[in-house]
């Protein structure tokens, strides 16, 4: 995006409230900008609400109060506008989602016809240079079920990018892999990461934070206790519970 | 009793399926007995001779459906509509009562509970005898109406059941996607659904199949109506019972054997 368009933050959030039934409170006036191309990581402890404020940013949450912003597109009640956030806004699960009954191929190709509108030809063609970007072409036609942990997450990655995002949100995505398969799916993010994505990721894998993250959050109770370049949480934590977390996962 | 190794390699023949078939002859055999000792004691006289003639005629080399085939085409008719409308009964109803609208619910509850505790012969009755005039409807279609409203509630149930089985992960990735609620009924969740359902949804339909012959009580000639005119017609009440008692397990267990085959086909692994 150049010219009057060029908006500096692709992602405003404003004071967001979410209280869970039960009274548990997920986000308390929650704000943050993400800029385009920009990395965000946010760590923090089980139940800090961090990936409430992912599931919020592409409305698979309701948010209680405040507003959400998406390149322009305000994320309300206006049903338009939650479907063209959710194109414009890819997501990468924990437990991968990929849809069991579907191969590898139709699952990135569904998207693509019903929400991008394209021909057959045009989803298959995107469809194969993805699968070749994460690496495994040769699984196009097998099932879900027949791929290990690790190719599952990258045709999810695959899947979500089929729609051309301009914002990718990861949800724990290493976090349900064996060890030995997590590094192939950082990899894969870590590419999309210096190709200038805007990606907000959940993780507690602190190399890739150290390696391509420009910011990161960290939080607890619903709020953001700590923020900065990955660097000050390395070499400079303020905040006495921010050093508590990460001497725990470092 | 199936071992484990017959599990893996289908049937396995060995002494104690042997000793099985033996009894099960036996068991066969002895009621075969005592069937047809009460029918001594009755002096009933079979004719079985007779009966093929109400299956089918083969005049000249030209073949015609007797009564009771003719029955059975109409039971076919009755059920394969029966089946399209309980289905779409069943998913808008089980759709409805997942959905968040409340007059969507209160419609699809009140539905439910009326079809549930009325005997279904009684809503043939009130169909046939109330409705069907007031609204102008002819005799097969209230029989028709009445079988699917009647079946179609248990199979929403068991559509709800299997819509809510599906993982909420699979309605949030297809969300993500920017899937619409529709989209995603379509082509996520019912397809999964529908094969875990498979095996339910058939005892539903057999039950449409057996059930469709209560309509024989506001005279549609369908298979068990025709028995019962031939009977009254020639007094074989046993040997065209039997018939049309045989000539429905034919029928309900090849739909099973479909079934079956069709849940091999589709298998979705996990």
């Amino acid at each position: 995006m150049q010219g009057q368009t060029a908006r500096e933050f692709i992602i405003e959030v404003d004071k967001i409230n979410k209280e869970f039934p039960g009274g548990v409170r997920a986000l308390v006036d929650f704000s943050t900008q993400v800029r385009k191309g920009e990395v965000l990581v946010v760590i923090g402890p089980s139940g800090s609400g961090k990936s409430t404020f992912l599931r919020c940013l592409n409305g698979l949450e309701e948010i209680d109060s405040g507003s959400i912003v998406i390149d322009g597109i305000p994320l309300d009640d206006n049903r338009k506008h939650r479907l063209e956030i959710r194109k414009e806004v890819g997501m990468v699960f924990q437990l991968f989602n990929l849809f069991p009954h579907l191969t590898v191929v139709e699952n990135i190709n569904l998207a693509q016809k019903l929400v991008r509108k394209k021909t057959k030809e045009e989803a298959a063609e995107m469809t194969m240079s993805l699968l070749k970007k994460v690496g495994i072409p040769e699984k196009a036609n097998n099932y879900p079920s027949h791929l290990s942990g690790g190719q599952q997450q990258r045709v999810a990655i695959a899947r979500a990018l089929a729609l051309m995002p301009k914002v990718m949100l990861f949800d724990e995505a290493t976090s349900a892999l064996d060890p030995e398969m997590i590094g192939e799916v950082l990899d894969v993010m870590k590419t999309l990461a210096r190709e200038g994505m805007t990606m907000v990721v959940v993780t507690h894998e602190m190399g890739f934070a150290r390696e391509v993250s420009d910011r990161v959050i960290f939080m607890d109770g619903g709020r953001i206790v700590e923020e900065g370049t990955v660097e000050h949480f390395f070499t400079n934590p303020q905040e006495e519970r921010t050093k508590l977390f990460l001497s725990q996962i470092l | 009793m199936i071992t484990p190794r017959a599990r893996r390699t289908g049937l396995v023949f060995n002494r104690s399926t042997f000793f099985d078939i033996l009894k099960f002859i036996l068991l066969i055999a002895v009621l075969t007995f005592l069937i047809y000792r009460g029918t001594l004691g009755l002096g009933y006289n079979w004719q079985w001779f007779r009966v093929p003639k109400y299956l089918f005629l083969l005049e000249d080399g030209t073949f015609t459906l007797g009564p009771l085939l003719n029955g059975l085409m109409v039971t076919f008719r009755i059920t394969a509509w029966g089946l399209v409308l309980a289905f779409a009964f069943g998913l808008v109803t089980a759709l409805f009562r997942l959905s968040h609208s409340f007059v969507a619910v209160v419609v699809a509850r009140g539905y439910l509970e009326l079809i549930r505790n009325t005997p279904l012969l009684v809503q043939i009755f009130f169909l046939y005898f109330v409705m069907a005039p007031v609204l102008g409807i002819e005799r097969l279609f209230a029989a028709i109406l009445a079988l699917s409203l009647f079946e179609g509630a248990y199979a929403s149930e068991i559509l709800r059941a299997g819509i809510v089985s599906i993982h909420k992960g699979q309605w949030e990735a297809a969300h993500s996607l920017g899937l619409t609620t529709f989209h995603t009924y379509r082509y996520i969740i019912l397809p999964q659904a529908i094969r875990r359902l498979l095996p339910p949804l058939t005892s539903q339909a057999i039950s449409l199949i057996k059930d469709s012959a209560l309509v024989s009580t506001i005279a549609v000639y369908e298979l068990t109506m025709e028995g019962r005119a031939i009977v009254a017609d020639t007094f074989m009440t046993f040997e065209i019972w039997f018939t049309v008692a045989a000539i429905y397990l034919v029928v309900t267990i090849i739909l099973s054997l479909v079934v079956t085959i069709m849940e091999v086909r589709f298998k979705v692994v996990h």
